[in-house]
Protein backbone atom coordinates (compact mmCIF):
# COMPACT_ATOMS: atom_id res chain seq x y z
CA UNK A 1 0.00 0.00 0.00
CA UNK A 2 2.85 2.03 0.97
CA UNK A 3 4.94 2.04 -2.42
CA UNK A 4 1.20 2.64 -4.58
CA UNK A 5 0.61 5.58 -2.78
CA UNK A 6 4.71 6.60 -3.60
CA UNK A 7 4.02 6.00 -7.02
CA UNK A 8 0.95 8.42 -7.28
CA UNK A 9 2.31 10.70 -5.15
CA UNK A 10 3.45 13.26 -6.73
CA UNK A 11 0.50 13.60 -8.79
CA UNK A 12 -1.84 13.57 -5.39
CA UNK A 13 0.37 15.70 -3.49
CA UNK A 14 -0.90 18.68 -3.56
CA UNK A 15 -0.72 20.00 -0.36
CA UNK A 16 2.75 19.91 -0.55
CA UNK A 17 4.38 20.73 2.91
CA UNK A 18 2.04 23.58 4.35
CA UNK A 19 -1.13 21.90 5.67
CA UNK A 20 -4.03 23.23 3.88
CA UNK A 21 -6.06 21.23 4.87
CA UNK A 22 -6.47 21.21 8.72
CA UNK A 23 -9.30 19.44 10.52
CA UNK A 24 -8.63 20.60 13.82
CA UNK A 25 -12.46 19.56 15.38
CA UNK A 26 -11.53 16.29 13.81
CA UNK A 27 -8.36 16.02 15.42
CA UNK A 28 -10.01 17.41 18.58
CA UNK A 29 -13.15 14.74 18.62
CA UNK A 30 -10.47 12.22 18.29
CA UNK A 31 -8.57 13.12 20.74
CA UNK A 32 -11.75 13.21 22.85
CA UNK A 33 -12.41 9.41 22.10
CA UNK A 34 -8.91 8.38 22.90
CA UNK A 35 -8.82 10.31 26.27
CA UNK A 36 -12.22 8.43 26.69
CA UNK A 37 -10.54 4.92 25.66
CA UNK A 38 -7.62 5.44 27.55
CA UNK A 39 -9.25 5.98 30.48
CA UNK A 40 -11.89 3.45 30.38
CA UNK A 41 -9.46 0.51 29.73
CA UNK A 42 -7.48 2.06 33.17
CA UNK A 43 -11.16 1.55 34.95
CA UNK A 44 -11.82 -1.59 33.46
CA UNK A 45 -8.42 -3.43 33.75
CA UNK A 46 -6.65 -1.81 37.03
CA UNK A 47 -9.85 -1.10 39.21
CA UNK A 48 -12.69 -3.65 38.04
CA UNK A 49 -10.41 -6.31 37.42
CA UNK A 50 -7.17 -6.69 39.46
CA UNK A 51 -9.18 -4.39 42.56
CA UNK A 52 -11.89 -7.87 42.85
CA UNK A 53 -11.42 -10.19 45.59
CA UNK A 54 -10.19 -13.64 44.31
CA UNK A 55 -7.52 -12.89 41.81
CA UNK A 56 -7.16 -16.32 39.95
CA UNK A 57 -2.95 -17.05 39.89
CA UNK A 58 -2.69 -20.19 39.01
CA UNK B 1 5.13 10.07 0.23
CA UNK B 2 3.23 13.09 2.16
CA UNK B 3 1.58 12.47 5.36
CA UNK B 4 -0.50 14.50 7.09
CA UNK B 5 1.22 16.22 10.14
CA UNK B 6 -2.35 14.86 11.79
CA UNK B 7 -2.29 11.42 10.79
CA UNK B 8 1.24 11.23 11.98
CA UNK B 9 -0.25 11.99 15.56
CA UNK B 10 -2.71 9.26 15.39
CA UNK B 11 -0.25 6.70 14.11
CA UNK B 12 2.22 7.22 16.94
CA UNK B 13 -0.76 7.74 19.52
CA UNK B 14 -2.27 4.28 18.19
CA UNK B 15 0.71 2.34 18.55
CA UNK B 16 1.67 3.73 22.54
CA UNK B 17 -2.18 2.51 22.81
CA UNK B 18 -1.78 -1.08 21.92
CA UNK B 19 1.76 -0.85 23.75
CA UNK B 20 0.01 0.31 26.62
CA UNK B 21 -2.87 -2.42 26.63
CA UNK B 22 -0.08 -5.06 26.19
CA UNK B 23 1.89 -3.52 28.89
CA UNK B 24 -1.50 -3.68 31.31
CA UNK B 25 -1.66 -7.47 30.44
CA UNK B 26 1.86 -8.12 31.11
CA UNK B 27 1.90 -5.95 34.00
CA UNK B 28 -0.99 -8.45 35.51
CA UNK B 29 0.72 -11.65 34.57
CA UNK B 30 4.35 -10.53 36.26
CA UNK B 31 3.12 -7.84 38.89
CA UNK B 32 -0.49 -9.39 40.55
CA UNK B 33 0.59 -13.03 39.20
CA UNK B 34 -2.88 -12.86 36.79
CA UNK B 35 -3.18 -16.06 35.45
CA UNK B 36 -5.81 -18.84 32.80
CA UNK B 37 -7.58 -21.75 34.11
CA UNK B 38 -5.20 -24.33 34.20
CA UNK B 39 -5.80 -27.47 31.23
CA UNK B 40 -3.00 -29.74 33.53
CA UNK B 41 -5.25 -31.82 34.88
CA UNK B 42 -6.05 -35.00 33.20
CA UNK B 43 -9.56 -36.25 32.47
CA UNK B 44 -11.95 -38.10 34.56
CA UNK B 45 -15.11 -40.43 33.88
CA UNK B 46 -17.51 -37.84 34.90
CA UNK B 47 -20.31 -40.65 35.00
CA UNK B 48 -18.11 -42.73 37.78
CA UNK B 49 -17.58 -39.73 40.43
CA UNK B 50 -18.60 -41.81 43.75
CA UNK B 51 -15.53 -43.77 43.19
CA UNK B 52 -13.42 -41.04 42.37
CA UNK B 53 -10.89 -40.34 45.34
CA UNK B 54 -10.86 -36.58 45.10
CA UNK B 55 -14.57 -35.86 43.92
CA UNK B 56 -16.60 -38.53 45.97
CA UNK B 57 -16.69 -36.57 48.83
CA UNK B 58 -16.38 -32.81 47.97
CA UNK B 59 -14.74 -31.47 50.54
CA UNK B 60 -12.04 -28.81 51.34
CA UNK B 61 -8.32 -29.82 52.61
CA UNK B 62 -5.17 -28.34 53.70
CA UNK B 63 -2.45 -29.60 51.52
CA UNK B 64 0.13 -27.15 52.90
CA UNK B 65 0.98 -24.41 55.29
CA UNK B 66 -1.80 -21.96 54.56
CA UNK B 67 -3.01 -23.48 51.81
CA UNK B 68 -5.71 -25.75 51.02
CA UNK B 69 -7.26 -27.72 48.06
CA UNK B 70 -10.94 -27.44 47.52
CA UNK B 71 -12.81 -30.66 45.53
CA UNK B 72 -16.37 -29.47 44.04
CA UNK B 73 -18.43 -31.01 42.05
CA UNK B 74 -21.32 -29.15 39.89
CA UNK B 75 -24.85 -31.27 39.27
CA UNK B 76 -27.72 -30.40 37.91
CA UNK B 77 -28.64 -27.99 40.42
CA UNK B 78 -26.32 -27.17 42.91
CA UNK B 79 -22.98 -27.52 44.19
CA UNK B 80 -21.54 -29.55 46.55
CA UNK B 81 -20.22 -28.96 49.28
CA UNK B 82 -22.48 -26.40 50.41
CA UNK B 83 -21.39 -23.75 51.32
CA UNK B 84 -17.43 -24.17 50.59
CA UNK B 85 -15.76 -23.12 53.81
CA UNK B 86 -12.69 -21.75 53.12
CA UNK B 87 -10.22 -20.03 55.83
CA UNK B 88 -9.09 -16.59 55.53
CA UNK B 89 -5.60 -15.39 54.54
CA UNK B 90 -5.00 -18.39 52.77
CA UNK B 91 -4.27 -19.66 49.06
CA UNK B 92 -7.33 -21.63 47.79
CA UNK B 93 -7.03 -24.26 44.18
CA UNK B 94 -10.47 -25.23 43.33
CA UNK B 95 -10.99 -28.39 41.45
CA UNK B 96 -14.06 -28.40 40.12
CA UNK B 97 -15.84 -31.36 37.80
CA UNK B 98 -19.48 -31.75 36.81
CA UNK B 99 -21.26 -34.67 37.07
CA UNK B 100 -23.63 -34.13 34.09
CA UNK B 101 -24.08 -31.47 31.75
CA UNK B 102 -21.48 -28.14 31.30
CA UNK B 103 -22.05 -25.43 34.38
CA UNK B 104 -20.59 -22.53 35.41
CA UNK B 105 -18.38 -21.98 38.15
CA UNK B 106 -18.65 -18.33 39.11
CA UNK B 107 -18.28 -16.11 42.71
CA UNK B 108 -20.20 -13.77 42.21
CA UNK B 109 -18.45 -9.81 42.23
CA UNK B 110 -14.94 -12.01 42.21
CA UNK B 111 -12.48 -13.35 39.95
CA UNK B 112 -13.05 -16.90 40.42
CA UNK B 113 -14.79 -17.83 37.27
CA UNK B 114 -14.63 -21.20 35.05
CA UNK B 115 -16.82 -23.09 33.00
CA UNK B 116 -16.88 -26.57 34.49
CA UNK B 117 -17.16 -29.54 31.90
CA UNK B 118 -17.78 -33.12 32.78
CA UNK B 119 -15.09 -35.37 32.29
CA UNK B 120 -12.50 -32.38 32.85
CA UNK B 121 -11.36 -30.75 36.22
CA UNK B 122 -11.25 -27.07 36.19
CA UNK B 123 -8.45 -25.70 38.71
CA UNK B 124 -8.13 -22.29 39.66
CA UNK B 125 -6.03 -20.75 42.21
CA UNK B 126 -7.34 -17.57 44.68
CA UNK B 127 -5.65 -15.95 47.06
CA UNK B 128 -8.48 -15.51 49.92
CA UNK B 129 -8.48 -12.88 52.17
CA UNK B 130 -10.91 -11.24 54.79
CA UNK B 131 -13.48 -13.58 56.05
CA UNK B 132 -16.98 -12.68 53.86
CA UNK B 133 -19.90 -14.78 52.26
CA UNK B 134 -19.68 -14.85 48.66
CA UNK B 135 -22.64 -15.87 46.60
CA UNK B 136 -21.64 -19.17 43.84
CA UNK B 137 -23.94 -19.58 40.49
CA UNK B 138 -24.03 -21.35 37.84
CA UNK B 139 -23.67 -19.13 35.21
CA UNK B 140 -24.27 -21.48 31.68
CA UNK B 141 -27.25 -22.69 30.89
CA UNK B 142 -27.60 -26.52 32.03
CA UNK B 143 -31.23 -27.19 31.94
CA UNK B 144 -34.46 -26.35 33.41
CA UNK B 145 -33.28 -25.86 37.14
CA UNK B 146 -30.80 -23.75 35.70
CA UNK B 147 -31.59 -20.32 37.51
CA UNK B 148 -32.03 -21.89 40.93
CA UNK B 149 -28.80 -23.22 40.56
CA UNK B 150 -26.60 -21.73 43.12
CA UNK B 151 -24.21 -22.21 46.57
CA UNK B 152 -22.31 -20.50 48.90
CA UNK B 153 -18.39 -19.84 49.34
CA UNK B 154 -18.10 -18.53 53.33
CA UNK B 155 -14.73 -17.55 54.08
CA UNK B 156 -14.12 -18.04 57.66
CA UNK B 157 -11.00 -16.96 60.09
CA UNK B 158 -8.44 -19.23 60.54
CA UNK B 159 -9.94 -19.69 64.24
CA UNK B 160 -13.53 -20.78 62.81
CA UNK B 161 -12.28 -22.86 59.78
CA UNK B 162 -9.79 -25.18 62.39
CA UNK B 163 -12.80 -25.56 65.00
CA UNK B 164 -15.37 -26.71 62.23
CA UNK B 165 -12.81 -29.06 60.77
CA UNK B 166 -11.92 -30.56 63.99
CA UNK B 167 -15.26 -30.54 64.88
CA UNK B 168 -15.72 -33.54 63.03
CA UNK B 169 -17.93 -31.81 60.13
CA UNK B 170 -20.01 -34.75 58.00
CA UNK B 171 -18.65 -33.23 54.40
CU1 LIG C 1 -25.55 -25.50 36.18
Amino acid sequence: MAQNETAHAPADDVGGDTEEFDPIGTLTLIGIYFVILVLSWVYIYYIEFLGRDLVVVG
Amino acid sequence: MHIHAYEKIWLATSVLLILFLLGSVTYGAVGPGVAMVSDTEPTIDAGALDEDERFSEPRVEQVGENEYAAYVVARQFGFQPDPIVLPANSTVTFYITSADVIHGFEVAGTNANTMVVPGEVSEITVRVEEPQEYGLICNEYCGAGHHVMEGKVNVVSQAAFEERTSGGDGE
